[in-house]
């Protein structure tokens, strides 16, 4: 009792972080603040048990980088989950934003919708051939890039940046009016040129920092070791890339495949890719499915991630 | 098949990496570049490789010409320093890599007889990451060595081990050189390593060759300051050439040469003198090295044989190395000499600040050209 008086009795004004104050830590600030007679019953408890087991506050500071790490994934993912779960959902009108009953209706019939499975193809199909494209131009130009010196090597490196840079509205925008200038058929043609433009930055950066770490002395060994220039650039240079390559080319799906406003401006009145869809959708009461497509491709890619860190940790071990 | 090189030097830009260089290395024998880094001798083994143009001359195996040829297509193989082997690859694939390039289908047995020879044949399907660094070498020895080549080319092979490894793999390579019976170019500037394992060796130096010779010719008679000094250690003093030729004992002249506050002449051996200017009066640099020099103290110098190279001194500073023991002597002559003395019987007079001549026989002192830096070559590592 003398212990627990002794923070307690004097005014606030006095000293707020008298000695068991201090280590209490955080519960103790309203305490001094608010008025001490509720508190006062609590008092007698903490500073005993605060100095018996360890500081909570040496805890926190200990495990501060993995709590940090917890709040960010869960800030992430929490969205996720939510989606997940609302396809799971039987709404009650056209708007799926309260939970109402169990359902896997959705999960049974994903292309129930009109068009939503349409555009979802077309995204698809679009996303593919922008990949292929990317991979190959953006592979060849970070090799031109990190091994070569030319005239106009830091204008064109410079350029590269740029779609990385620019606003994503001004290089719709104004790709929108060159094709209309142009006098092109808006369509699958128009989006198609419009991703491979702003994904081929991202494959030569990817790439290019991956050419640019790689020995070249491994590639002397091979010329060494009766490899011509062609079995060099296959047996060494290809699949030491690879890594760098397959990072350009996921990112590059990615980036393709959800992209909205670059489509939105390059796309003709018949095209609509799968973000435009469910633009469009959540002006009039977005459907389930659309929860579903979006689960079954975040569990797909987690899987997959997963996947390629479980095959590299194995081959690491062997 | 013997490989020569004819008039073959590299420039880049405006630096001459290797001045024009003339090579013969015979078949079969372990030949050594050595030399200081940036003296050209790896650029010299890349030219050899065909991984570096040369700016001029010719590179000849027996009596084709492979100046032009492109690097997969000579029969030549190379080590690399570090070893570059490919971390896609596990080590039996790394080994086959060559032969799989030419088109040989079944490469099991050849591949685990290479790794027998190398004392890895168990690790065959390990990854190059999971080795240590001496058994990486031994795999990039494997890999190169499987395709018999006719020259094997090893740049610095033996730069990242440590020195307990690095002398275990020396006399490795020796002993595999000689099994396989390839001819062997190696690039080190371990002056030690190229003692140790070559048959004859290089030295080069600021783009040049300076000396070339077997090992002992070299230490025993270098024609420069820089050999003098990068092998091993030398005392080089100046000294002024006397007229009249020393005859006493030989039948052909030498050279008798004053030293600043030597008891008389010193003597050189004719065929041990690489001065160009011999003329009485003109200035050498004669040299003597360290272990040739016996020391006894002044009040003993009755004992020294007639005959004998001599100078008087006083000792500065006795080191005691527990195989011998290393003594500065101060001379007149301006410059400190090394004596090493084999840790025997010792004379307790031989401390600092003690009296001493130094003596030695003429056939161990040599005579360089003055016009050249005393210095070169000397703590270059």
């Amino acid at each position: 009792m003398p212990a627990a008086d002794h923070p307690a009795g004097p005014p606030p004004s006095r000293h707020p972080g008298s000695p068991p104050a201090a280590s209490a830590g955080p519960p103790e600030k309203p305490a001094t603040g608010s008025p001490k007679k509720p508190k006062e019953p609590q008092k007698p408890e903490k500073p005993p048990a605060a100095r018996s087991r360890r500081s909570p506050l040496r805890w926190v500071r200990e495990n501060a980088v993995v709590l940090a790490g917890c709040a960010a994934l869960v800030y992430l993912l929490l969205p996720n989950l939510v989606i997940l779960l609302f396809s799971f959902n039987k709404p009650a009108g056209r708007f799926n934003y309260s939970w109402q009953a169990f359902s896997a209706d959705a999960w049974t019939d994903p292309c129930g919708v009109a068009d939503m499975c349409g555009s979802l193809r077309r995204s698809l199909r679009i996303a593919i051939l922008a990949t292929l494209l990317t991979t190959v131009f953006g592979t060849l130009a970070a090799f031109a890039l990190a091994r070569y010196r030319f005239r106009g090597r830091s204008t064109a490196n410079a350029l590269i940046f740029l779609p990385m840079a620019m606003p994503e509205v001004v290089m719709a925008a104004s790709l929108g009016t060159l094709f209309l200038n142009m006098r092109v058929q808006f369509g699958f043609v128009t989006i198609l040129i419009a991703h491979v433009m702003f994904c081929l930055s991202f494959v030569v950066v990817a790439v290019k920092a991956r050419v640019m770490s790689m020995d070249p002395r491994l590639e002397e060994a091979a010329r060494d070791l009766y490899a011509g220039p062609f079995q060099t650039f296959l047996r060494v240079t290809l699949p030491l890339a690879a890594p760098g390559i397959a990072a350009g080319a996921l990112l590059s799906f990615a980036l393709s495949f959800d992209d909205f406003i670059i489509t939105q401006f390059n796309a003709g009145p018949s095209t609509v890719t799968f973000p435009m869809f469910v633009w469009g959708a959540a002006q009039r009461g977005v459907p389930v499915q659309v929860n579903v497509i979006g689960s079954a491709m975040f569990v797909l890619a987690v899987a997959l991630v997963v996947c390629g860190q479980f095959v590299t940790n194995r081959r690491r071990k062997s | 098949m013997t490989l020569t090189l004819s008039g073959i030097s590299k420039s880049f830009d405006d630096f001459t990496a290797v001045h024009p260089l003339d090579l013969t290395i015979p078949e079969g024998s372990f030949f050594a570049l050595l030399g200081a880094s940036g003296c050209g001798k790896t650029t010299t083994l890349r030219m050899i490789a065909g991984l570096e143009e040369p700016s001029a001359g010719r590179i000849l195996l027996g009596d084709d010409d492979i100046t032009r040829l492109p690097p997969h297509k000579r029969p030549v193989n190379t080590v690399f320093q570090n070893y570059a082997l490919f971390p896609h690859l596990d080590i039996a694939e790394n080994v086959a890599f060559g032969l799989r390039r030419r088109g040989i289908k079944n490469v099991r047995a050849q591949v685990a007889e290479m790794l027998d020879l190398v004392q890895l044949g168990d690790l065959a399907r390990r990854r190059p990451r999971q080795l240590s660094g001496g058994q990486q070498q031994r795999v990039a020895l494997a890999r190169a060595l499987i395709n018999r080549p006719r020259v094997l080319l090893l740049d610095e092979p033996l730069g990242a081990l440590d020195l307990k490894l690095r002398r275990q793999m020396q006399l490795e390579l020796k002993r595999i050189q000689t099994e396989v019976g390839i001819t062997f170019v190696h690039v080190t500037h371990d002056q030690e390593e190229a003692m140790t394992m070559a048959d004859s060796v290089a030295v080069m130096y600021q783009g040049r060759v300076e000396q070339l010779g077997p090992p002992a010719d070299l230490y025993e008679n270098p024609r420069s300051t820089f050999v003098a000094n990068f092998l091993g250690t030398s005392n080089l003093v100046e000294a002024k050439v006397l007229a009249g030729q020393d005859t006493a004992g030989t039948a052909s002249a030498g050279l008798r040469v004053e030293v600043p506050g030597a008891d008389g002449a010193l003597r050189v051996p004719p065929d041990r003198c690489s001065a160009g200017d011999t003329e009485p009066g003109a200035m050498v640099l004669v040299g003597i090295r360290p272990e040739k020099i016996a020391l006894v103290s002044a009040e003993e110098a009755a004992t020294v044989p007639d005959g004998h190279n001599r100078l008087t001194g006083r000792i500065k500073d006795a080191g005691y190395l527990g195989v011998s023991w290393q003594y500065q002597v101060e001379t007149p002559a301006g410059a400190e000499l090394t004596v090493y003395a084999q840790n025997l019987e010792r004379d307790s007079r031989l401390t600092a600040g003690a009296p001493v001549v130094l003596h030695w026989r003429p056939a161990h002192t040599f005579a360089l050209d003055a016009a050249q830096d005393a210095a070169a070559g000397e703590e270059t590592l």
